[in-house]
């Protein structure tokens, strides 16, 4: 193919990419005033543009569907819009988690949370000891309420067992 | 003061809504440049379904990407971009596009146009028929960058500027892949005569 192309008249080397150009209207004012100084002389550069310009139009070959098939366009365009929209507020509300700033942040929260739980919480020392007692205080109130109740009864046992001691023995001297 | 309608606006304008959320605003986008999105998709697909579902999902991306775009370039230039790309890559996935008539595809359509338009005589059917394979046939060959630049200058009509900032390529490389797919066609289209 290369070598038919070789054979085909073309323009003149120089002014060929310009007179392309020059068909699409698309040189600057000394590139077009160059290419028609040019073409007034020179046979072979006008046969060419004339071929391309016939050629060139040909070539486009346009598509026009009927109204009806740009109103479903425009309404599924519309559905696909929605659509998208919906499943982009969902993948947004997911994405917050691999945003950039709330991984470090979970990241180092999660570090003091273990750092303060292995350092504080889980070590059998004496501090952990000492700061257990009032838990530990709060947790036996209700026990001691209860001794102190159990105490106070046998008290009151106690009294009234030396009441009746004391009665029967007023009764016996009696 | 009188409201304007959402038509009435400009592209930067209609960008703005819509980057803030409005996607009314971007539907008056998508119905301002429907038809030239699906033309250039028929022009890289020449199937009428899938030209619509090209350009449609250019604009479904234009649409998720939009608060990415920094207006260093037009909506039309920026949308037309991601609009080729689409084309591009569905033709390298498909691998070469078998380019069959553009009235062999239009006949597959509604067939009401024709009801309508009863258009040119058999003869004259055939030999566009047969002209219409061949130039199909003559841009298949060429390759994709060529092919590009081409259906961009003289199916749409942009401008060599307009076509390098769409392609990120110098102004000078445009020109250079014009003048060759111009010259190969002129030559494939002399062989096939």
């Amino acid at each position: 193919m290369a070598e038919r192309h070789e054979l085909l008249p073309g323009a003149c080397k120089d002014f060929e990419p310009e007179l392309v150009l020059y068909h699409y209207q698309d040189c600057t004012g000394t590139e077009r005033q160059r290419v028609e100084s040019h073409l007034e002389s020179c046979a072979r550069c006008r046969t060419f543009l004339e071929e391309l310009r016939s050629f060139l139009p040909a070539t486009v070959q346009t598509d026009e569907p009927a109204p009806a098939f740009w109103q479903d366009y425009s309404r599924e365009i519309r559905t696909k819009l929605a659509a998208g929209e919906e499943k982009s507020g969902w993948l947004q509300a997911l994405s917050f988690l691999f945003r950039p700033w709330p991984v470090p942040a979970m990241a180092t929260a999660l570090i003091l949370v273990l750092a303060l739980t292995f350092s504080k919480g889980w070590l059998p020392t004496g501090q952990n000891t000492k700061e257990s007692e009032p838990a530990e205080m709060v947790d036996n109130v209700d026990f001691l309420n209860s001794m102190d109740f159990l105490d106070s009864m046998a008290l009151l046992e106690a009294v009234e067992g030396q009441e009746t001691q004391n009665g029967e023995t007023t009764s016996h001297s009696l | 003061m009188v409201s304007r309608r959402p038509e009435e606006f400009g592209d930067d304008e209609l960008v703005t809504s819509a980057q803030q959320g409005e996607r009314e605003a971007f539907e008056v986008l998508v119905e301002r440049y429907k038809q030239k999105a699906y033309r250039i998709a028929f022009d890289f697909t020449r199937d009428r379904e899938e030209a619509k579902d090209l350009s449609q999902d250019a604009f479904l991306q234009a649409y998720s990407h939009l608060r990415g775009f920094n207006r260093r370039s037009s909506f039309y230039t920026w949308f037309y971009r991601i609009l080729v790309n689409l084309c591009l890559d569905s033709r390298r996935r498909k691998g070469r596009v078998s380019w069959e008539s553009l009235d062999e595809r239009t006949e597959k359509g509604t067939g009401l146009e024709k009801i309508a338009n009863p258009g040119p005589s058999p003869d004259q059917e055939a030999m566009r028929g047969e002209l219409s394979r061949r130039i199909g046939d003559a841009l298949a060959t060429l390759p994709p960058k060529q092919r590009t630049v081409f259906l961009l200058k003289n199916h749409q009509g942009l401008s060599i500027s307009e076509i390098a900032a769409i392609m990120k390529t110098a102004e000078g490389t445009i020109k250079a892949h014009l003048h060759r797919a111009v010259m190969s066609l002129r030559a494939r289209l002399t062989e096939l005569a």
